[in-house]
């Protein structure tokens, strides 16, 4: 049965009026008109429709509305906006870092959700932490060279001077399977 | 409201000051082909082309500030609706920059010329005496004035008609074309400001989900658009919100005020279509292909192929196969129709607005030019998905309903329907002369088509659903290098799947059979691939491309694989290829150059595959925006890796069974290799496509370089482990290294085997000692809750919690105690009463006698014997006093007027007086003795577990007759509904083992950090002890704990370790479980999770799969509804989708072998998996 539901969504108490089992993704687009979140596939699976909870990336495709209580959601919209981004919005902007764009939403929120936790990431956190983000586009090497950049800005560490995109990609992120140490080509 | 649209054309034209350039400037609003506006306010430019998130938007503009010699921020690009733009065609193979940017900069030029003409006759200057930067006009004579191209245009209207032959600014002055400008899009993209084609909103708009026939994934067959036989409307009643299930044909659409009714409703709808045609299997293609009937086109010869086979000193034959790939957009697609007055507007996220309008008016009967296509951007698409599809199922609802409609396909919809890229069998004969040389080269390539006519005109039957042959498997079938003697040809056939283009349509596939069969060759002539590549490439472009591609790689010359040695399990190797992708009508227009080195690592043991390093180089002409290229060939490199590595629609015999990303993974962050751009500078050449040329060689250079590795061709995709391992296997047979099994213990039957000794025990010796009919006891009018005390019936909600009474006899919509709720017993399915005090339909007009009868005996009020699943026998030990306020606590609760369905059993189940002799055999009735030597804790959680919590009931496993056993079974384990009861004793199959602290935490929380969360009816008790005080909960921890285990910390490391140390073997145990895993659990189960780890669930160590497949299968619901009192978030937050639906029984089975294996790796496997998921599937 429907009833009325108060959510705290970027700082602001909502109320909202649906079913109990409803998922909060689609409560924030239609109700709260929040355009951040994106549906993907509705299973948890990558990670479009991500917002924090309490400072700590989930899916809100998989959150049902009752479960959601006191705790405080935070959209894409509520981390900055294109005059006054967050650091990791900022960092996205100058890396270029989306084509689509369909995925930036999980992305930004998954980097900002690492930071909150762990202001120095290595780059293996990075990658670990966007392990379950998609993106088909293959914007991953502009993702994760601003993830770098926006984590180097919040420790402090000057950030990098430009091309960033290309230095990390060829200096620091490489694959590697199970087993495999990781090898320098470079030397 | 989001509900943007093009101002129209004739709009535009209408204007009263401005510049319009356009092809005909007397064609009529409609047909006009408009391309730019020069008014005082700014400048607009049209291209018929869209955005597919390649950012061609900003390169386009740069175009036009370019040629205009404007900052670049004064353009506004429109690009794709119907009602602006001049329809340039669909935006594929990398056409926009080649060829529709062409009439853009004609137009810009056109304008310049004009203006700066007409500005010249006023001044009395000639046009060369006048210099334009940045947007200002000045003379170049020295004098003082600057005017802007809106100063020229205001207050005046003219219409100019576009000059092919304009005279465009040479490349040498260039300023903006060829910078890396930002794109114009990112910053809105990063702060949800960016409004795609799922986020149109219009007021009053309804919301709509799909439901798909079975044959998912074909676009012809018998009984195409026929298979509907009944929908059956009423499974959907109880659905608020519903406003209409529209059907046409094998269409069916429902429509719902809101966005969660009409998934709901869409889940639930109850649908009967026909069985579903059987296909051939196109899993492994290569057969179905060969016996798709086709038609030889032959493309190019040279020589004599024939001589120049039987001439050759030695010959090679090479079958290529490339399996059908989805093109798998991150989002879904979705649009939104209105439909007003006769006129339909549809927001799509089209890659061809016109032809879309071409099929809508086709779908709708209408006259295009009541169509307008409103193109926004959607998820990247790289070819055609469901974008159109969807725009035409929203059109049709959308005139049914009257209202604005947004369709949006659900993950499992884009998976199952959008066209695939078309799988294809390549076969190349090849011959050497005696020194080595190339002597001859035979291609043969097939290629199923890809019309995919619009799916709506296919379900409601406007477009026959047939087989139709297209001819787009030519692309780069011509191979690069200079044979002698040649022939190649394509062999042109209809669609298997359905199928439409897919980034570098067939040149792909194509490629790879040219760039591997080169490389063989190269290897039989022992000579470095590299360099027998040079030794036969005409074209100097691509000679200069190869060797620097080579050279920044650090390319090592060898003739022999193993290049670049092994280390352990672990073999390396680099590969190479180049190709050109060649697009368009045969023989086609060249795009950029491209070419690839790559560095790959093979897991011997595994037979994974990691990409180390790709170097990847593009010759791509005049580059408009070296970053966006860089971006281009950045993105095609994952995405190629991902198609090479691991993608391949599956399919059953009816359907394609990839519904997700755990059935069709692609590439993670963590497998991203090093990626190394080189792009070669041609400022003056002509610029080329640049969105699809980087992908094209990338099949082959991996080949090669695992070729290097390990010695072994590949030639069929994707190299997937298990077909890696196989091939490594199938060389040097080495032991089986999997441990050999024991014997899995049988699982014990859900449905427990009724022995005829049992019933003969009942009909012998009950018989005989009982009468069983019992007297009613006389019904009393519903006590007043007044004589009752708030304390008491305070009392009872704790004895009803502590029972969790609301559990089994929860009201079917909610209500406490309404009743109704189903349970499976082996004597068939017993509805739970309604114990409300409701005097007609609950438990209103008992009285305590009649009450306390049916607690402790299971008699009910009239007489008649309940069945066990009421656990009286519990029951029967509780305090007078407890039972007393319980009946306190349910008459003063709210009556619920509703009776239940009758519990009908099949005979001689529906005996209740067997129920008697039953009785005499097992029901117990002393009531709960505290034990003197025990503390007062021990003896309050003995008596919560044994009477009022009645844990025995599911937890103690059952005899045949359905009554808990005793002594050493008591507790030791059972089954309810549908789930197994895990052992409360040392029998428990936990790994870390239960200690107080953990039972306590499982019992308050719903959780314990070293077992997890409790699931299915578990999770409903503990949410039912909420309202206990925490002295029970602690209670009922320690007698539960009494002589049980200790170290449970350490039991949970070891039991960690050992599931780390699993993960190769349970990768090549059950290597396709492993990908639907990472694809599909991971995120909340994987290694970086919150969550409690799988390994230290005791269901995945259990004897029987039972409750692992139940929650697969069903779902979980959040931790967190349960812990919202207690404050948990993080991933508790999360419910666990159900997969019931979405997997079939062999991809819940592989994922069953992987989750065993891998989290209870000291466990046998499960062999039981099919039989228990049939039982729970019924
Ligand atoms: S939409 Fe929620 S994870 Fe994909
Ligand atoms: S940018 Fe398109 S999916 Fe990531």
């Amino acid at each position: 049965m429907a009833r009325e539901f108060e959510i705290q969504v970027n700082g602001k108490a909502s109320r909202v009026h649906a079913e109990p089992d409803t998922p909060l993704l689609y409560i924030l687009r239609n109700d709260l008109q929040l355009n951040g979140p994106k549906y993907g596939c509705g299973l948890a699976q990558c990670g479009a429709c991500a917002v924090l909870a309490n400072g700590k990336p989930v899916r809100a495709c998989m959150v049902p509305l009752e479960a959601v209580g006191k705790t405080e959601i935070t959209t894409l919209e509520g981390l900055g906006s294109p005059q006054n981004p967050n650091p990791v919005q900022a960092a996205f902007v100058k890396h270029n870092a989306a084509q689509c764009g369909y995925c930036i939403n999980g992305m930004i929120i998954a980097v900002t959700g690492l930071l909150n936790t762990n202001p120095n990431p290595s780059d293996d956190d990075i990658k670990q932490a966007l392990r379950h983000h998609l993106c088909r586009c293959g914007t991953h090497m502009e993702i994760l060279a601003a993830a770098r950049e926006a984590a180097d800005m919040m420790a402090g560490a000057s950030p990098l001077s430009s091309p960033l995109g290309e230095k990390v990609a060829e200096g620091r992120m490489r694959g590697s399977p199970s087993g495999v140490e990781n090898r320098d080509f470079h030397d | 409201m989001t509900s943007p649209r093009d101002t129209k054309k004739a709009e535009w034209l209408s204007k009263s000051e401005g510049l319009f350039v356009l092809r005909d400037p007397q064609a009529a609003a409609p047909d006009a082909e408009l391309f730019l506006v020069i008014e005082p306010s700014g400048i607009t430019a049209f291209c018929g082309h869209v955005d597919l998130g390649t950012g061609i938007r900003t390169a386009l503009a740069q175009i036009v500030a370019e040629e205009l010699d404007v900052p670049f921020d004064t353009v506004t690009m429109v690009l794709g609706s119907t009602d602006a733009v001049p329809d340039q065609g669909p935006t594929i193979a990398s056409e926009t920059i080649q060829i529709s940017a062409i009439p853009l900069r004609q137009s810009a030029a056109t304008a310049r010329h004009y203006l700066l003409n007409k500005l010249a006759v006023e001044r009395g200057l000639k046009p060369e005496e006048l210099a334009v930067e940045d947007g200002i006009i000045r003379p170049t004579n020295g004098e003082n004035w600057s005017v802007t191209y809106g100063d020229l245009v205001a207050g005046e209207k003219c219409l100019l008609a576009l000059d092919p032959q304009a005279r465009v600014k040479p490349v040498s002055e260039y300023r903006l074309v060829g910078q890396s400008v930002p794109r114009n899009d990112i910053a809105a993209k990063t702060s949800g400001q960016w409004a795609y084609v799922h986020d149109v909103r219009l007021p009053g708009m309804l919301h709509a989900r799909l439901v798909r026939p079975p044959y998912a994934g074909w676009d012809f067959g018998d009984h195409y658009g026929t298979s509907l036989i009944e929908v059956k409307r009423q499974s959907i009643a109880d659905i608020e919100g519903i406003v209409d299930v529209v059907i046409i044909g094998d269409f069916i659409g429902i429509v719902a005020e809101r966005e969660e009714q009409a998934i709901k409703a869409a889940d639930r709808l109850e649908v009967v279509w026909r069985e579903p045609q059987v296909r051939p299997d196109l899993n492994t293609p290569e057969e179905a292909l060969r016996n798709n009937p086709s038609e030889e086109r032959k493309l190019g010869e040279k020589g004599d192929i024939e001589r120049g086979l039987e001439g050759a000193a030695q010959t090679f034959e090479a079958t290529y196969v490339w399996p059908y790939q989805m093109h798998g957009s991150i989002g879904p697609s979705c649009a939104v129709a209105d439909y007003q007055d006769g006129k339909l507007t549809v927001w799509s996220g089209t890659q061809n607005p016109h032809w879309l309008r071409r099929d809508i008016a086709q779908l709708m009967k209408m006259p295009e030019h009541d169509i307008a296509v409103e193109r926004l951007e959607a998820a990247g698409c790289y070819g055609r998905n469901g974008a159109d599809d969807v725009s035409g199922d929203a059109a049709l609802l959308a005139r049914v309903v009257g209202r604005p409609v947004r369709v949006q396909l659900t993950r499992e919809q884009e998976h199952q329907w959008e066209p695939k890229g078309a799988a294809q069998v390549i076969d190349v004969k090849g011959g050497l002369d005696a020194e080595g040389g190339l002597a001859a080269y035979q291609f043969d390539t097939c290629y199923p088509s890809n019309g995919a006519p619009l799916l709506a005109n296919l379900l409601t039957g406007r477009v026959p659903a047939i087989p139709i042959t297209f001819d787009m498997g030519d692309r780069t079938a011509i191979p690069p290098y200079s044979f002698p003697n040649m022939k190649v040809a394509v062999h042109d056939m209809p669609q298997l799947a359905r199928a439409a283009w897919l980034r570098g349509v067939s040149a792909m596939p194509n490629t790879f059979a040219h760039e591997c069969f080169i490389d063989e060759l190269a290897a039989a002539a022992g000579v470095d691939p590299v360099e027998y590549r040079l030794r036969y490439l005409t074209d100097p472009r691509a000679v200069d491309l190869v060797r620097e591609v080579a050279e920044k790689s650090g390319w090592v010359e060898h003739s022999l694989p193993g290049s670049m040695g092994s280390e352990g399990d672990i073999a390396y190797g680099r590969g190479f290829a180049y190709a050109v992708y060649v697009h368009g009508k045969f023989p086609g227009t060249a795009a950029a150059w491209a070419a690839w080195a790559t560095e790959v690592a093979v897991n011997k043991k595994t037979g994974e595959i990691g990409i180390m390093r790709v170097v990847a180089g593009q010759d791509s002409g005049l580059m408009i925006n070296p970053d966006g290229v860089r971006h281009q060939i950045h993105g095609n490199v994952v995405q190629s890796i991902s198609r090479t590595l691991k993608e391949s629609v599956e399919f059953s015999p009816t359907a394609v069974t990839s519904k997700d990303w755990g059935t069709y993974p692609i590439l993670q962050f963590p497998e991203l290799p090093t990626i190394e751009t080189l792009l070669i500078p041609r400022p003056d050449e002509p610029p080329l496509g640049v969105g699809e040329s980087a992908s094209v060689p990338s099949a082959a250079a991996i080949c090669n370089a695992v070729y290097d590795a390990i010695g072994i061709r590949f030639r069929e995709l994707p190299l997937t482990p298990e077909r890696v391992l196989a091939a490594l296997n199938e060389r040097e047979p080495e032991e089986e290294t999997r441990p050999t099994e024991p014997k899995p213990a049988k699982r014990k039957s859900l449905i427990a085997g009724l022995s005829g000794l049992g019933l003969g025990a009942l009909a012998a010796g009950g018989l005989a000692l009982l009468s069983p009919i019992k007297p009613a006891i006389p019904t009393i009018a519903r006590p007043d809750s007044g004589v009752f005390s708030a304390q008491t019936i305070e009392q009872g909600r704790l004895v009803a919690a502590a029972g969790a009474c609301n559990v089994c006899h929860v009201g079917s919509d909610g209500t406490a105690f309404g009743g109704g709720r189903i349970f499976e017993t082996p004597f068939g399915n017993i509805v739970a009463s309604n114990i409300s005090p409701d005097p007609e339909n609950g438990i209103g007009n008992w009285s305590y006698p009649a009450f306390e009868r049916a607690m402790r005996k299971g008699i009910s009020r009239d007489g008649h014997h309940l069945y066990p699943a009421h656990p009286y026998t519990s029951f029967a030990g509780a305090s007078d006093a407890d039972l007393q306020a319980l009946y306190a606590y349910m008459m003063s609760g709210q009556a619920v007027a509703k009776p239940v369905a009758k519990t009908e059993l099949a005979f001689p189940f529906n005996q209740r007086w067997l129920m008697s002799a039953w009785n005499a055999m097992f029901a117990k009735s002393e009531t709960f003795t505290p034990v003197a030597a025990k503390s007062a804790e021990w003896n309050r959680g003995a008596y919560l577990v044994e009477t009022l919590g009645h844990c025995s009931a599911c937890h103690s496993p059952r005899n045949a007759l359905q009554a808990e056993l005793d002594g050493a079974q008591h507790l030791a384990g059972g089954y309810a509904d549908g789930w197994e009861a895990p052992a409360l004793t040392t029998a428990s199959m936990s790994p870390a083992g239960w200690d107080a602290d953990a039972l306590y935490a499982y019992l308050r929380y719903g959780h314990s950090p070293h077992h997890g969360p409790a699931g299915g009816p578990m999770a409903e008790v503990v949410e039912s002890f909420t309202a206990l005080p925490d002295s029970d909960i602690r209670a009922m921890a320690t007698y539960l704990a009494e002589g049980r285990e200790t170290a449970v910390e350490a039991r949970a490391a070891d039991a960690l370790e050992a599931s780390m140390a699993a993960r190769d073997s349970a990768l090549v145990t059950a290597p396709r479980g492993a990908r639907i895993f990472e694809g599909a659990c991971a995120s909340c189960h994987g290694e970086n999770s919150d969550l409690t780890s799988l390994a230290l669930n005791s269901n995945l160590h259990s004897a029987s799969p039972n409750n692992v497949l139940q929650a697969i299968l069903n779902g979980h619901e959040a931790p967190a509804i349960l812990a919202a009192k207690t404050g948990r978030e993080g991933a508790s937050l999360m419910a666990m989708p159900a997969f019931g639906k979405l997997y079939d029984d062999k991809q819940i089975g592989e994922l069953t072998a992987y989750l065993r294996a891998r989290f209870a790796p000291e466990k046998p496997a499960w062999e039981n998996v099919g039989e228990v998921l049939q039982d729970l599937r019924r």
